[in-house]
């Protein structure tokens, strides 16, 4: 039998005890809330002065160019003044400077009371719950964007908001849900759960991992500050084509700032899983013995730093376009504007699959705990997510057949369109298959996971339809696509989302979410989710565009309808929120293994210690080897390791 | 596999597949084709769903077997067989689909052309975009294109359509002719209708564009060949679409996609309202004439209260002519009735 650790090393407490408490002028120049608070006008003002001097030098007119000081001081310096406020940047500065680093003081390390998660911490559990809890605040900013304009679209014409804020608010809900809800929810699941599964005691760089998370929140707040900006928040859409984004008010700046940030943000994370999966795995873990979760965060991380630049790259054209005057998309001087089209959609293609493969992970775990039965063609799943990311470079023009492109692009990208659809289509038979002849247990992660593969296959169905050019024709830009979008981001990413909080609950908090909420939730969010949804793609085929404050009389009836399934769907998120703060507070304890799993991380207590393992674990076998007689994962106390193991092992 | 459960599993593969096929034919799914292209776009498109709808019965009937057979009661804590894989199941579950994939790409493919080719003598029409209206180029007599603000197309006869866009991307799409094609600025891009229905329609504009992309519309007449004949004769005699005519000017440069104003019957709230110029020159102390026509010409030199700079585009000046500008006030100060 496996050890199982019940309680938290108190020896690894004593080693590692916070730092002696601040006196007099040290709350100030600590690390913490208090330095950041003067550091970061501080860093603006710097900021400020150098683009004044230079302008100043250089002799232009105005001097106080503010879009320029924005960029600049607002979005650049202060940010990073308060990230060294906070304490990100101490340790290495300290060694930049020479000064000692006291690598034995790990008071930045785990969390003891609530407070240590608003800290910088490198404890990969703690930024994964940080993580987490912050993108589901900006999941809520952009819910009520979403619910905003449906309040709006219910009815034909205008009634509560203005163009500019109707195109505000869609561009808004977008860039949020993809940048600071989906892409950084999957960061967070995986930053908790991904070294457990190795049998890591961290990531490969804790310092790293911190400094990501934290730039996530400056990104969102200043997607979310754009709505003060003069002339409004950016409302070219999260897409912010050429020449109609480089000609929006001053709030089309924080999203090209905002994607920097939270690019970064996501390339460092990248960075930090790929050597972490590399060099951090246990011993007898091989890359055949990988969770799928963790072959699912590898390929996604390969994908982010690939691609994330690209984006970063596209960004930064359209800002130079407007603040330095430089023509990468001004027509009437040499620029392109398609250009953009096929940067910005070389990055957001891939970032689908960014999107989506992290989810496919989830799935795996999940259907195959809840069904009693090793994933089917383990290796082909993992494969299959290689051909995704290799397959998912090739296929981004599929986003312009109508954009004016070169014509004779489009048959190629049909076809490896369609293609993709076959490593996904493995994906799915093999989970089906995983559960056939399973002793199939329906609680909430199931029900997400069962959730997520029938809506997951609706969304591939239509997206058959996209591929196809000639229906892609008639499809593009009009409602089907948002149907599409929505069915395999909302019910596909959204759903493994759930399914990954609800799986990993226990294991975050030690404590257990109430069951009967969770299904609760579950079938609200599903029927809302159907009923806000399914209509869209006949709408959209009929002659409704996306992005509309305001439609022909025809399709009211339906608009309204979506409305009211869609603040059903904003309402089953209310049980959500409630069902996760009381669990967390008042839930019952959790044992260490409440769903009987076989990966490392549901081996060591509920919440883990903290450097995870006392010990470094065995791996002996297998993730999913349920079934199997005698079978095991891996073997925790070393003592229990019998000869014959270790020598198999050495063998291989 | 027991017999019992193979007929479980058609039954349910077939329940799942009768009740996708009732939702696919009984929602109206596409609008009326009104063209050839459109046509091939809706054969292609039940061509799709025809095999969408299989692989959706099988998935759905899958999921209904394992979730109504396979759950296992609250307190049993047994595992399931330990079924790794099978190599022949995993071929088949991957050629399969790759050949039906084929199969739609292929069709596409010789559809996408079909759709793409004009014949040997089309009728070209150019199509103009900008914030927020379309305007379309006739060949006329010697170099002088004839301009209109509206689209009329003579029944069964090929068109290529030239886009251009002046400011920003904007799409040109009727619903029911099925093509789509963005108007992107510096390019030209090309898109081939054949109508097949007399009728009216209207050209949708699909790509965000700004505050008024809402309302970016323009009417499409598709007409028997002699009523067509005629359209282009009073096009051609100065009539309406000359472009000197007020009324006419503010349709086609899009006046009404943002402003209300009672003469032209439009009511949008996204600029000021244009009933009552002469008060507001007369609060700013100006001429009325020379109000309007600078408001037009450099919209953000005066800003009424309650509105952003900024918006309004500033590309009249280059997109109207003088004799334009003059009648365009001159409707907006008399609302026609002068």
């Amino acid at each position: 039998m496996t050890q199982v650790h019940e309680t938290r090393a108190p020896a690894a407490h004593d080693h590692h005890a916070p730092a002696p408490p601040r006196r007099g002028l040290e709350h100030l120049t600590g690390p913490g809330y208090l330095r950041a608070l003067w550091l970061t006008p501080l860093f603006w003002g710097i900021g400020f002065g150098i683009v004044v001097f230079f302008r100043w030098l250089g002799g232009y007119d105005p001097l106080l160019d503010w879009d320029v000081l924005t960029v600049v001081a607002s979005m650049t310096t202060a940010p990073v003044g308060f990230l060294a406020g906070i304490g990100a940047f101490d340790y290495w500065l300290y060694y930049i400077s020479g000064r000692p680093t006291r690598p034995e003081d790990h008071s930045g390390h785990g969390a003891r009371t609530w407070h240590d998660y608003f800290r910088v911490n490198t404890d990969h559990k703690v930024i994964g719950v940080q993580y987490l809890t912050a993108v589901f605040v900006f999941f809520v900013f952009g819910g009520l964007a979403a619910m905003l304009f449906r309040a709006e679209l219910a009815q034909p014409d205008l009634q509560f908001v203005d163009g500019q804020a109707f195109n505000g608010l869609i561009s808004m809900h977008a860039a949020l849900m993809i940048f600071l809800f989906i892409i950084p929810a999957f960061a967070g699941l995986a930053n908790f759960a991904v070294p457990l599964m190795l049998g890591a005691p961290d990531m490969a760089f804790p310092r790293l991992n911190a400094l990501s998370f934290w730039l996530l929140p400056i990104a969102g707040i200043m997607f979310l500050t754009s709505f003060i900006a003069p002339g409004g928040a950016f409302g070219a859409g999260w897409t912010a084509y050429p020449p109609l984004a480089t000609e929006q008010p001053m709030g089309q700046l924080f999203f090209n700032m905002g994607v920097q940030w939270a690019g970064a943000s996501s390339i460092m994370t990248a960075l930090n899983f790929l050597v972490t999966i590399i060099t951090m795995r246990a011993p007898g873990m091989t890359f055949w013995r990988m969770p799928l979760l963790v072959w699912a965060n590898f390929t996604t991380s390969l994908l982010v730093v690939v691609a994330t630049p690209f984006i970063a790259g596209s960004q930064f054209f359209i800002m130079f376009d407007r603040i330095m005057h430089t023509n990468f998309f001004t027509v009437g001087e040499g620029g392109y504007a398609l250009a953009y089209q096929h940067i910005f959609w070389f990055y957001s293609h891939p970032a689908v699959y960014i999107m989506m493969l992290p989810g496919f992970g989830i799935i795996s775990e999940v259907i195959a705990v809840f069904s009693r039965k090793p994933i089917f063609g383990y290796r082909l799943m993992a494969l299959s997510l290689m051909a995704i990311l290799v397959l998912g470079f090739s296929v981004w023009a599929h986003h312009m057949f109508v954009a004016g492109m070169a014509p004779w692009l489009r048959v190629p990208m049909m076809v490896t369109s369609m293609i993709i659809a076959v490593p996904t289509g493995v994906k799915v038979f093999s989970w089906l298959a995983t559960m056939w002849e399973g002793r199939i247990r329906m609680r909430t992660p199931m029900l997400f996971a069962l959730g997520f593969v029938s809506m997951f296959v609706l969304g591939g169905l239509s997206g058959i339809f996209l591929a196809s050019v000639p229906i892609d024709i008639a499809a593009s830009d009009t409602y089907f696509v948002v149907a599409h979008i929505h069915y395999v981001l909302f019910g596909g990413s959204v759903f493994t989302i759930f399914a990954g909080v609800y799986y990993w609950f226990p294991k975050m908090t030690g404590r257990m979410y109430d069951e009967r909420l969770g299904r609760l939730h579950f079938w609200l969010a599903f029927i809302g989710f159907n009923g806000t949804f399914f209509p869209m793609h006949w709408v959209g085929l009929q002659g409704m565009p996306r992005r509309v404050s305001d439609y022909a009389e025809q399709f009211g009836d339906w608009n309204m309808v979506i409305t009211i399934f869609s603040f059903l769907l904003g309402a089953s998120t209310i049980v959500f929120f409630y069902n996760i703060i009381v669990s967390w507070t008042r839930g019952e304890p959790a044992p260490s293994n409440p769903w009987r799993a076989l990966t490392l991380e549901w081996q060591v207590s509920s919440p883990p210690p903290i450097f995870n393992f006392d010990e470094v674990p065995q791996v002996v076998g297998g993730p999913y080897e349920y079934g199997v007689p005698g079978a095991r994962h891996a073997v925790l106390n070393g003592a229990h390791v019998t000869t014959e193991v270790r020598e198999e092992e050495a063998v291989r | 596999m027991r017999r019992g459960s193979i007929v479980r599993l058609i039954v349910y593969g077939v329940l799942a597949g009768t009740a996708a096929s009732l939702v696919a034919v009984f929602v109206p799914w596409l609008p009326d084709s009104a063209s050839e292209e459109m046509d091939r776009i809706v054969f292609t498109f039940w061509f799709t769903t025809v095999i969408c709808i299989g692989i959706f019965a099988i998935v759905a009937a899958v999921i209904m077997y394992c979730v109504l057979k396979f759950r296992a009661p609250e307190d049993d804590d047994a595992d399931g067989p330990p079924i790794h894989g099978h190599t022949g199941l995993e071929i088949v579950w991957t050629a399969v689909p790759a050949v039906l994939v084929t199969a739609i790409s292929v069709v596409s493919a010789v559809v996408l052309a079909k759709n793409d080719d004009a014949g040997d003598n089309p009728l070209r029409i150019g199509v103009t975009a900008q914030q927020f209206a379309w305007s379309f180029e006739y060949p006329g007599e010697g170099d002088q294109p004839l301009t209109t603000g509206r689209l009329v197309l003579p029944v069964d006869q090929a068109v290529k359509l030239t886009l251009h866009a002046n400011d920003v991307i904007h799409s040109f799409w009727v619903p029911e002719f099925g093509q789509k094609s963005d108007a992107v600025p510096g390019i030209e891009t090309t898109l081939v209708i054949t109508p097949t229905k007399v009728g009216s329609y209207s050209v949708v504009c699909t790509e965000l564009c700004g505050l008024g992309h809402a309302a970016m519309r323009a009417a499409v007449e598709v007409v028997e060949r002699p009523e067509y004949e005629r359209f282009l004769e009073e096009a051609a005699a100065g009539g309406a679409t000359q472009g000197t005519d007020g009324e006419e000017i503010f349709t086609s440069a899009g006046c009404g996609g943002c402003h209300a104003f009672e003469p032209a019957g439009t009511d949008a709230q996204v600029g000021p309202s244009l009933d009552d110029l002469a008060a507001s020159a007369e609060a700013a102390g100006e001429e009325p004439a020379e109000f309007v026509r600078q408001s037009i010409i450099d919209p953000d030199a005066r800003i009424a209260e309650g509105f952003q700079a900024g918006v309004m585009p500033k590309t009249y000046d280059r997109t109207l002519t003088d004799e334009q500008l003059d009648a365009l006030v001159q409707y907006l100060l008399e609302g026609g009735g002068g």
